[in-house]
């Protein structure tokens, strides 16, 4: 003993045994501890844990010709798991250093083209040869024990005192009988419910303020135009083609729902023409134009048979005919592709006359009111 | 050649019958439907073989006869034609109805497409006309050709370096006005009923040229005022350098995506680990 | 420490002393030692779900690897990385971090491929645990809230599949995007300010690739990393459920404990899920987003498909017919609204609340902690086979344009296959699989009391032909068995209750002496030589008579 031990609360501490806390440290000393083997030990602890060990099928014999082999086996496993693992290292680093370049170039198909499988390669055949060798381990030289391990039911004697705790303060708390409590406590929690989520609330936006996704960037004048911005003339296109074509307005070749096809029919199909009722003179000659986003999810329809006159949407084949007033023939879409009323403006070049007559894109809940 | 009338009689002794070959005729008629088909190959080659001895014979004396208003691979095109298109497209390339369209103002860049591909002659009328091996040697096709060329114009063969544009404009155009049929990566993708946008993997520069300038069956025109020379070449030198390009992640599973990914998810991992875990199982 | 140095039974190792100073401090050891005596059932279908577990982890790695280059930002950039074909291309800088994760940094390519494989595997797996739980009943009480807890993770699983693939802003994915903004939009009422509160404003907006991202790398896994948790307390607490066989009893689990024989085959079994998912990312090409190009409002390819997990949903969405409704003061739900929104919940729902419905159809409200063979309850494998042909057909109908292409079939004949086979496949499933599901018991039932079928034909001294069936236990004085089945798998060949000879062992090849094993089974008195006696075997294998229980819930010789 030094001098520090004198200081209150430093003497002996924790270290000094305290008085036992039962269990099985009452039942064992350290000394009978000490005295059993770890076999038995471990089955000790096992049964104190509800575990009884059944049948143990014990290893292969050391020394024997089976363990030589598995041991042999295992070994090489391991081994090979290295090696491939420090091969895909190698390969990693060293490409571009003493191995030619790992990085891939377009008309590339030597190393640089199977950089990447060969990595892959080895790093999962490192990997997937960790994992046989540990299993190949259990199964080989572990002895195989059979264990049974009791299922305990829900303890009454738990339940009846945890609940009686609980039930206790409940009582005492008497928020039962003091309502003010309880109802305050009510409102208060409303509130800070609401508090809480309400940043949410910046999240909103009014979908109907300027009807967005009733209009497009298309007005009265806005030229078509291709991806590159160059306007098309009337002799552009043969017949029987379809062009996407773009508003002339700043960023129209990304709007989400500005792309149009514009289409110049042969003249079978200008013959067999049927438009939507009060539609028939929104095209232009035998050109006319409809928006390439499909009604049914939106996608860009445009798989044009110039044959058959139909367009397919890749998405969920809808077809449409475009002889009928792009109206739906097959699939899931339930709408028309609306069209784009179209002419040609002073110097020769096509304009719209004004944007859609009606959504374009997916239906919406009231679509049909705005 | 091509089909008899779809309504009097089956469309099946076409090849042969064109040919006159009783024998292939006789033969095919016995044959169950699935059999035509093979009538109608065999009948194909029995025309391969015949108009190449008879194209043997009639060489020299072509090269001798040559300066009349039709020059003499006019006029071979036009045996060639009243030989083996007569029956579809009519006597005087003006069509037969529910047979075969009109030819007349076409142009040589159609028939190159048409018959260079091998859907021309048709083995039989269907929803799309298939790739096949062509069945008229080049110098046959030239004389066509210049035969359909020579009646009414139309859309002629480019030249020069047909990949001579810019890669990644080539790629812009491609996913804008091709990749909706064709896909991504020119795997070809299904239409309405049975038509289809064939596969670019064995599309020659010209091919998917004159396809582009003729808009052959149901794809759209995309005439020079639309998507000029320079952008065509552009789109081709995109469609060849993505499909000779190697696949730096592995084995590229037909760049169809999600499908045969789904497909290798399923079958292989799911397959490797269910063999890995009953493996762990079992005991040694 | 002077105290523990000299009391008995003081580690004198130094890693010893170290193990109990630890344990001083933590008080640690009875906890180690409860987890290390857990017993875990010996069945390779209890390891589905850890796969599921296990591809997670190498999905949080590898996912946490790609958050070092990726950008999530809708910024409009000029490609200038490696890739040829793209470069001066207009993208999202989201696509060109992509790009330049898969093409300008080393081993990226490599990364990003196996956490999509990851990916893959982690749904893939998680169907086929379910699988494994619904056709053996293992979601009955207790466990109904832990398959609760699993059919919600299973909806977080597609939620983080579906932020995941549509972060690179591809042309594939943003078609995707397009399509989940266009259901947004199909519900009624609320749908437009729905949509308008997840894109931040009309379709495609800016913000949509950063709030996938976030969502995608914090939000969906921390709940699923919180439910993962609790599915494993759950279980736990619960303990495993088991196939029923020798020793096996409501109240107990057989099996290995978790040290060292399972712990050593889980930890190989996550080296084998993290090599399968590395070694498809390298040698399987996924997503080559390089292909696709980046995604533009106007562009699309033919054959665009969702990752296979949403594909039922594309095709549900395919077949369904074009009927919107229009109500009265023009207000209309879009047809996109039933297969989506509709049919998806209701699937999912149903799915959840599964274990109640069953309760309430069979009244059965006890706890269960044995398995059932799916024969054995008929109905409820019909009803599963049922449910899974539906999933099927509208999972090949999501993939059609590309079954008709490539098996050169009418799209529109694929179409009308598939709206015609969602309703009239999945009963006709039904009666197949309740049928056969009958048939099996019936020869269970065959056996017990009639014998095996040992293939022995005797000729009766009046003319008549017999085969000789041997009996698996007890006879009465009809010679019929006495044996009652007890849901486990009933042995229905000789070789199975030792009456020929034994299995040389070894699962790819050998591991024993052939010679050696025939000595020992003649030392045995079994084998042939023993079977041609006229030995009865007396014993069905049942825990009461002595069975070994450990067979691992396949057929095992019973001891005679």
């Amino acid at each position: 003993m030094n001098t520090h031990d004198t200081r209150p609360g430093s003497t002996g501490g924790a270290d000094t045994p305290g008085p036992l806390h039962g269990g099985p440290d009452e039942d064992y000393t350290p000394e009978q501890l000490a005295a059993m083997s770890l076999d038995e030990l471990d089955r000790l602890g096992a049964r104190y844990d509800g575990v009884e060990i059944m049948h143990v099928e014990p290893g292969p014999e050391p020394g024997s010709p089976l363990e030589k082999r598995a041991v042999r086996q295992i070994g090489t496993v391991f081994t090979l798991a290295g090696l491939c693992a420090f091969a895909s290292v190698v390969i990693y680093a060293g490409s571009g250093w003493f191995l030619p370049t790992w990085q891939w170039s377009v008309s590339e198909s030597g190393w640089s083209a199977i950089f990447t499988p060969l990595v892959g390669a080895l790093f999962g055949a490192a990997m997937i040869l960790v994992g046989v060798g540990l299993v190949l381990y259990t199964k080989k030289l572990l002895p195989h024990e059979t264990a049974v391990q009791d299922k305990h039911d829900a303890s009454a004697f738990d339940r009846a005192t945890a609940g009686a705790t609980l039930v206790r303060t409940a009582h005492n708390s008497g928020l039962a009988r003091r309502k003010l409590i309880t109802r305050s406590l009510a409102f208060m929690g409303g509130g800070l419910g609401l508090m809480l989520i309400m940043p949410l609330g910046g999240l909103i936006k009014n979908p109907n303020t300027g009807d967005p996704l009733g209009t497009t960037p298309w007005k009265q004048g806005v030229r078509l135009t291709r991806l590159d911005g160059s306007p098309i003339r009337p002799g552009d296109q043969e017949p029987g083609s379809l062009e996407t074509v773009f508003p002339a307005v700043p960023g129209g070749n990304r709007a989400a729902n500005a792309a149009t096809m514009l289409i110049r029919l042969r003249p079978e199909q200008v013959a067999a023409n049927r438009p939507r009722p009060g539609q028939g003179n929104l095209g232009y000659g035998d050109y006319v134009a409809y928006s390439k986003i499909c009604t049914h999810a939106g996608c860009p329809v445009s798989l044009y048979e110039q044959e058959t006159s139909r367009i397919l949407c890749p998405c969920h084949q809808s077809q449409f005919d475009v002889t009928q007033g792009a109206k739906p023939v097959f699939g899931p879409a339930s709408r028309p592709l609306p069209q784009l009323p179209i002419t040609v403006d002073a110097s020769g070049y096509f304009v719209a006359r004004s944007d859609y007559l009606e959504a374009v894109g997916p239906t919406y809940w009231n679509r049909r009111r705005i | 050649m091509s089909t008899t009338n779809p309504q009097s009689d089956p469309p099946l002794p076409d090849s042969g019958s064109a040919l006159g070959t009783p024998v292939a005729r006789a033969l095919a008629r016995r044959r169950s439907k699935l059999r035509r088909r093979w009538a109608n190959v065999a009948g194909l080659l029995v025309a391969l073989v015949l108009t190449g001895a008879a194209y043997s014979m009639f060489a020299p004396a072509q090269a001798a006869g040559s300066s009349n208003t039709e020059s003499s691979a006019e006029a071979a095109g036009r045996a060639l034609y009243e030989k083996t298109c007569i029956s579809c497209h009519g006597a005087n390339l003006d069509g037969v109805p529910r047979r075969g369209p009109s030819l007349i103002g076409v142009g040589e860049a159609s028939v190159y497409f048409q018959v260079h591909t091998g859907r021309m002659p048709l083995a039989r009328q269907e929803a799309e006309a298939q790739r096949k091996p062509p069945v008229f040697t080049d110098t046959q096709i030239d004389q066509l050709m210049a035969y359909v060329q020579a009646h009414g114009g139309g859309p002629t063969l480019p030249s020069g370096d047909l990949r001579d544009g810019d890669l990644a404009q080539g790629g812009e155009l491609f996913r804008l006005n091709c990749a909706s049929c064709h896909n991504f990566v020119g795997e070809g993708g299904a239409l309405s009923s049975g038509k289809y946008a064939p596969n670019l993997k064995n599309a020659t520069d010209l091919d998917i040229y004159t396809a582009m300038l003729t808009g052959p069956e149901n794809m759209p025109v995309f005439g020079d005022n639309q998507l000029t020379p320079n952008e065509k070449r552009a789109v081709i030198n995109y469609v060849q350098t993505i499909k000779a390009q190697a696949d730096p992640g592995g084995a590229g599973i037909g760049r169809i995506g999600p499908v045969s990914e789904g497909l290798v998810i399923w079958v292989v991992g799911i397959g490797v680990m269910l063999f890995g875990i009953f493996w762990m199982g079992s005991k040694a | 420490m002077a105290r523990t140095a000299t009391a008995p039974g003081a580690p004198t190792t130094k890693l010893g002393t170290t193990a109990a100073e630890l344990d001083d401090r933590l008080v640690i050891s009875g906890w180690l030692r409860r987890t290390m005596n857990k017993v875990y059932p010996d069945h390779w279908s209890f390891l589905l779900g850890e796969i599921a577990l296990y591809s997670f982890i190498v999905l949080l790695l590898s996912g946490t690897y790609l958050t070092l280059f990726f950008d999530a930002s809708m910024r409009e950039v000029a490609y200038a990385g490696s890739y040829a074909p793209l470069r001066g291309v207009e993208m999202s800088a989201a696509y060109d971090s992509a790009l330049r994760l898969s093409f300008d940094v080393r081993g990226g390519l490599f990364m990003r491929q196996l956490h999509h494989w990851a990916a893959l595997l982690f749904v893939s797996s998680i169907v086929v645990h379910l699988l494994r739980i619904f056709f053996t009943g293992a979601f009955r009480r207790p466990r109904e809230t832990n398959w609760t807890i699993g059919v919600v993770m299973l909806v977080l699983a597609l939620l983080m599949g579906v932020t995941g693939y549509s972060l690179p802003d591809d042309l594939l994915s943003g078609t995707g995007l397009r399509i989940i903004s266009a259901i947004l939009l199909s519900i009624p009422v609320v749908g437009t300010w729905v949509h308008f509160a997840i894109f931040n404003g009309p379709y495609v907006g800016e913000s949509i690739i950063g709030r996938f991202y976030i969502a995608h790398v914090l939000l969906i896994p921390a709940i699923l990393l919180a439910l993962i948790a609790l599915h494993l307390i759950i279980l736990v607490k619960q303990k495993h459920t088991q196939f029923p066989g020798p020793g096996r009893t409501e109240h107990n689990v057989v099996g290995n404990r978790l040290f060292p024989t399972f712990a050593a085959k889980a930890t190989g079994l996550v080296f084998l899920v993290f090599g399968v998912s590395a070694a498809l990312g390298g040698l399987v090409q996924i997503n080559p987003i390089w292909l696709w190009g980046p995604y533009n409002p106007a562009q699309v390819s033919s054959a665009s498909q969702p990752d296979w997990y949403i594909g039922f949903l594309d095709g549900s969405t395919r077949l369904f017919p074009a009927w919107d409704m229009n109500l009265p003061g023009n207000y209309t739900i879009p047809a996109l609204f039933w297969p989506t929104v509709v049919i998806a919940g209701a699937m999912f729902t149903v799915l959840a609340l599964y274990p109640v419905i069953e309760r309430k159809l069979t009244g059965d409200t006890a706890s269960h902690h044995l398995l059932q063979r799916p024969r054995d309850v008929p109905v409820r494998t019909a009803l599963g086979a049922m449910a899974l042909t539906f999933y099927t057909v509208l999972w090949i109908s999501g993939g059609n344009d590309v079954i008709a292409l490539k098996f050169d079939i009418s799209l529109n004949a694929m179409t009308w296959v598939g709206r015609i086979g969602m309703i009239v496949l999945p009963p006709i499933a039904y009666v197949i699989a309740y049928r056969i599901c009958l048939g099996l018991q019936q020869h269970d039932r065959e056996v017990l009391e009639h014998g095996i079928e040992t293939g022995v034909i005797r000729r009766l001294p009046n003319g008549e032909f017999i085969e000789v069936h041997q009996p698996l236990g007890p006879v009465d004085e009809h010679g019929h068995g006495e044996l009652a089945y007890g849901g486990a798998p009933v042995p229905k060949k000789m070789n199975q209750i030792g009456g020929a000879r034994r299995a040389i062992r070894g699962f790819f090849s050998p591991t024993e002496n052939p010679a050696q094993v025939e000595l020992e089974q003649r030392a045995e008195d079994r084998g042939l030589a023993a079977a041609e006696g006229d030995r009865e075997l007396t014993s069905s294998g049942r825990p009461s008579e002595g069975g070994r229980p450990s067979d691992g819930g396949r057929p095992q010789e019973p001891r005679d």
